[in-house]
C-alpha cells in the first residue's frame, strides 16, 4: 500500500516512516503543508497519515482540497490536540479516524491497515491470512473453514496482530488497544498473557501455525510462517 | 461594629459632651444676666428707701409682699459694707423657706444708723431658667434625634456603591466566571474604590486565565515530545534481540511513558473542563457507558473474583460522552482496585442517582481526595482520578457524594 505521512515533527515522522516502510509498503513524506498540498495535488494514496497543526497551514485544508477534487484517499488524522472539535470536523470532511498522540505505532498501523482494506475491499469484507479467514462485518473467524469462536477482546488482538505482522507489539500497545489508556497498564499484564494463551490454544487447536510468539518478556509478535 | 454605628456613637458622644459643656455655660450666663436684673430692682428699692428717708427723715413704712421683703435694723456706728448676697428667705404667705436675693445697705435716719436688707424672690428667676433649661434640653435631643434618623437614611444611600462592590465582591469567583461590574458614584473614594477593584478583578482574572491557558499549553506541548519517545521506543523494540535486564528496562520505560500520558491526559482534560472548553453537549446513554465499562474491566472483577450485583435503569444524561466516560470509569475503576479478593461490587442506577458501593479495607478522607495529587496509602494512581469525577460532576451540576460504612465505601451521583 502507498502512505503519505504528514508530519512537521521529524522524530515522529521517522519513525512512523520506518514501522511502515517494509513489505508491500511505499511510504512518501511530507513534512509542511506546502509540500503535502504539493503531493496530494499529483499523486494518489491508499492513505494519508495527516497532522493537523502543520507549518505554514492546518491539515484540516488538505482534507478539503482532496474532497474538492474527488480524490478518494483514505485519511487518518493525528493530532496532539484531543479536541472534539478538530475530530468532528475532520470526520465531518470525509476523514476516516482520528488517533491521539501519543499513540502506540502498532496502533497507528492497525488504523491505516484498517482504512485500507475498507477502501480496497468493496463489499467483501473479509480479511485472509494464510489460512485464517477473517469476517469484518460479522466479526467471525473461521480457520481451515471451520468456525472458532474468540472473545471479542481475542479477536480484536488478533486483528491487531495480523495488522502488525512481523513486527513486535510491545504489552504497552496492547494493553492500551484493549482497555485504553485510562487504564494502568501494569495491572493488565497478566491479562494480556491470559488472553494471548487463549488465542494461541484456538489457533493450534484449530490447525493454524502457532504465529504468535513471546518478545523477550516485552511483548509478543506475529510471524508470517 | 458597623461602620454607621461606629460613626453614631462617637458623633452622639461628642454632641452630648458639647451640648452638657455649652448647658453649663448658658445656664450660668442666664442666670447670672437674670440676677443682675433682680440686683437692679433691689438697687431701685434701695434707692427708693434712701430717697424716702432724705425727704421725710424717718424710715419708710414696710408693707410686705410675697416676693419682695425690706427689714430695718438698728444698729451702733460700725460701717456695714454694701453687697449683694444669694440666700433663703421664710415666704409669708406659704410659710416656706425660698431663694432669694438680698441686697444689704446702710441708711442714717436722724443719726441713727440702720441697716437695709432687701431680699427679693429668686422662684421666678429659677423658674424661667429651669424652663428656658428644658426647652434647650429639648431642642438638643429633637436635633439629635433628627440628626441621628437623617445621618442613617443619608449615610445608608451614600454608602450604597460600598455595599454594592462589597456584594460583588463576595460573589466573586474565579470558577465560575463571575464578573464585577462598575458601581457608578459621584464619590471620589467610590470611584476610587470601584476602579481599584475592577482592576484588580481583572488582572486576578487575567492571571488565573494565563494560568490555566499555562497549564493547557504546556500538556499540549508534552504531547508531541511524549509521542517521539513512544515512537522511538516502538521502533527500538524491533531493532534487535534483547536480554532479560534490558527487555526490562525496555518494559520500565513503556511503563513509564504510559504513565506519564495518562497524567499528561488528565491534566489536559481538568485544564479543559475547568476553562469551560469541553461543550459537546449530547443524550449520553449512562447505562451503556457503565456496561462498556465493566466489559473493560471484566478480566480485574473476574481475577479479584468480585460479586458483581447490578440494577441498571435507563438513563441519558445531556452530558459530553467523554467526560462521562472519564467520570463513570474512574468510579468503577476504582471501586474494583480498592477492592479486596471475593468482594462486592454493587452498582445501582436509577433516573435519579447512580449509586457505587464497593467492600474494601481502609479508610480515606474524601475531601483530602478531592485536592489534586491526593493519593491514599498504596494507590497506584496518578491522584487526579477523584478530582477529575468532582470536577465534571461540578460542571453539570451533579452531587458526588461519599459515605464509609465498615468496609463498604458507596459512592453516589445525583442527577438534577
Amino acid at each position: 500500500m502507498k502512505i503519505l505521512i504528514v508530519e512537521d515533527e521529524p522524530g515522529l515522522r521517522e519513525s512512523i516512516e520506518a514501522y511502515f516502510n517494509e513489505g508491500d509498503s511505499v511510504c512518501e513524506i511530507a513534512h509542511d503543508f506546502t509540500s503535502a498540498l504539493a503531493k496530494v495535488s499529483v499523486y494518489r494514496y491508499d492513505c494519508i497519515i495527516l497532522d493537523l497543526t502543520l507549518p505554514q497551514g492546518n491539515g484540516l485544508d488538505i482534507i478539503r482540497h482532496l474532497k474538492a477534487n474527488q480524490y478518494n484517499d483514505g485519511v487518518l488524522i493525528i493530532s496532539a490536540k484531543n479536541s472534539l472539535d478538530d475530530r468532528l470536523t475532520g470526520l465531518d470532511l470525509g476523514a476516516d479516524d482520528y488517533l491521539t498522540k501519543p499513540f502506540h505505532l502498532s496502533e497507528l498501523k492497525s488504523r491505516v491497515t484498517a482504512i485500507v482494506r475498507r477502501r480496497s475491499f468493496n463489499g467483501n469484507n473479509t480479511l485472509l491470512f494464510n489460512e485464517i479467514n477473517i469476517d469484518l462485518d460479522a466479526k467471525t473467524v473461521t480457520i481451515n473453514k471451520q468456525f472458532v469462536k474468540f472473545t471479542r477482546k481475542e479477536y480484536s488482538l488478533l486483528l491487531y496482530f495480523i495488522a502488525n505482522k512481523g513486527k513486535v507489539v510491545s504489552k504497552s500497545a496492547i494493553a492500551e488497544h484493549l482497555w485504553g489508556d485510562s487504564i494502568d497498564i501494569a495491572d493488565n499484564f497478566d491479562f494480556i498473557y491470559s488472553h494471548i494463551k487463549n488465542i494461541r490454544k484456538k489457533l493450534v487447536e484449530a490447525g493454524c501455525n502457532d504465529y504468535i510468539q513471546a518478545a523477550y518478556g516485552m511483548g509478543y509478535k506475529f510471524t508470517e510462517t | 461594629m458597623k461602620l454607621l454605628n461606629k460613626y453614631h456613637r462617637i458623633n452622639i458622644a461628642v454632641t452630648v459632651i458639647i451640648m452638657l459643656i455649652t448647658g453649663i455655660i448658658y445656664y450660668y450666663t442666664i442666670s447670672r444676666i437674670l440676677t443682675s436684673q433682680i440686683d437692679k430692682d433691689l438697687i431701685l428699692e434701695e434707692n427708693e428707701v434712701i430717697n424716702y428717708v432724705d425727704l421725710n427723715h424717718r424710715l419708710p413704712e414696710v408693707y410686705e409682699s410675697n416676693h419682695q421683703q425690706i427689714i430695718f435694723a438698728p444698729f451702733g456706728n460700725k460701717k456695714i459694707e454694701r453687697r449683694f448676697l444669694d440666700t433663703v428667705y421664710r415666704e409669708i404667705k406659704a410659710n416656706e423657706l425660698e431663694p432669694g436675693r438680698a441686697l444689704i445697705s446702710s441708711v442714717k435716719v436722724s443719726g441713727q444708723n440702720y441697716r437695709i436688707l432687701v431680699i427679693q424672690s429668686k422662684v421666678q428667676t429659677e423658674y424661667l431658667i429651669q424652663i428656658i433649661f428644658l426647652i434647650t434640653i429639648c431642642v438638643i435631643v429633637i436635633l439629635l434625634v433628627v440628626l441621628m434618623i437623617f445621618n442613617r437614611v443619608i449615610l445608608k444611600s451614600i454608602w450604597q456603591p460600598f455595599y454594592k462592590l462589597l456584594f460583588q465582591l463576595k460573589e466573586f469567583s474565579l470558577a465560575n466566571h463571575t464578573n464585577i461590574e462598575s458601581i457608578p458614584s459621584k464619590i471620589d473614594e467610590f470611584i476610587e474604590l470601584d476602579n481599584a477593584m475592577l482592576t484588580m478583578a481583572y488582572r486576578v482574572k487575567n492571571d488565573y486565565e494565563n494560568l490555566k491557558a499555562f497549564t493547557e499549553n504546556a500538556s499540549h506541548e508534552l504531547m508531541t515530545p511524549i509521542s517521539v519517545i513512544n515512537s522511538k521506543l516502538d521502533t527500538l523494540v524491533q531493532t534487535d534481540e534483547f536480554t532479560d535486564k534490558q527487555s526490562k528496562l525496555l518494559n520500565d520505560l513503556y511503563g513509564t511513558v504510559a504513565r506519564l500520558t495518562r497524567l499528561n491526559k488528565s491534566m489536559l482534560l481538568l485544564a479543559k473542563i475547568e476553562n469551560g472548553l469541553i461543550m459537546d453537549n449530547q443524550e449520553v446513554d449512562i447505562k451503556e457507558i457503565i456496561e462498556e465499562c465493566l466489559y473493560q474491566h471484566e478480566e480485574m472483577i473476574h481475577q479479584l473474583n468480585i460479586n458483581l450485583q447490578t440494577d441498571f435503569q435507563d438513563k441519558r444524561v445531556k452530558a459530553s460522552k467523554l467526560l462521562m466516560e472519564v467520570l463513570l470509569n474512574n468510579l468503577i475503576s476504582n471501586a474494583i482496585r480498592h477492592n479486596y479478593s471475593n468482594g462486592e461490587i454493587k452498582i445501582i442506577l436509577d433516573t435519579k442517582q447512580l449509586t457505587i458501593s464497593n467492600t474494601g479495607n481502609g479508610t480515606f478522607n474524601f475531601d483530602q481526595v478531592l485536592k489534586r495529587f491526593h493519593k491514599s496509602d498504596g494507590s497506584e494512581g496518578i491522584g487526579l482520578g477523584l478530582t477529575l469525577c468532582k470536577q465534571i460532576c461540578d460542571n453539570y451540576g451533579l452531587n458526588l457524594s461519599y459515605s464509609q460504612n465498615n468496609n463498604t465505601h458507596t459512592f453516589n451521583v445525583i442527577f438534577w
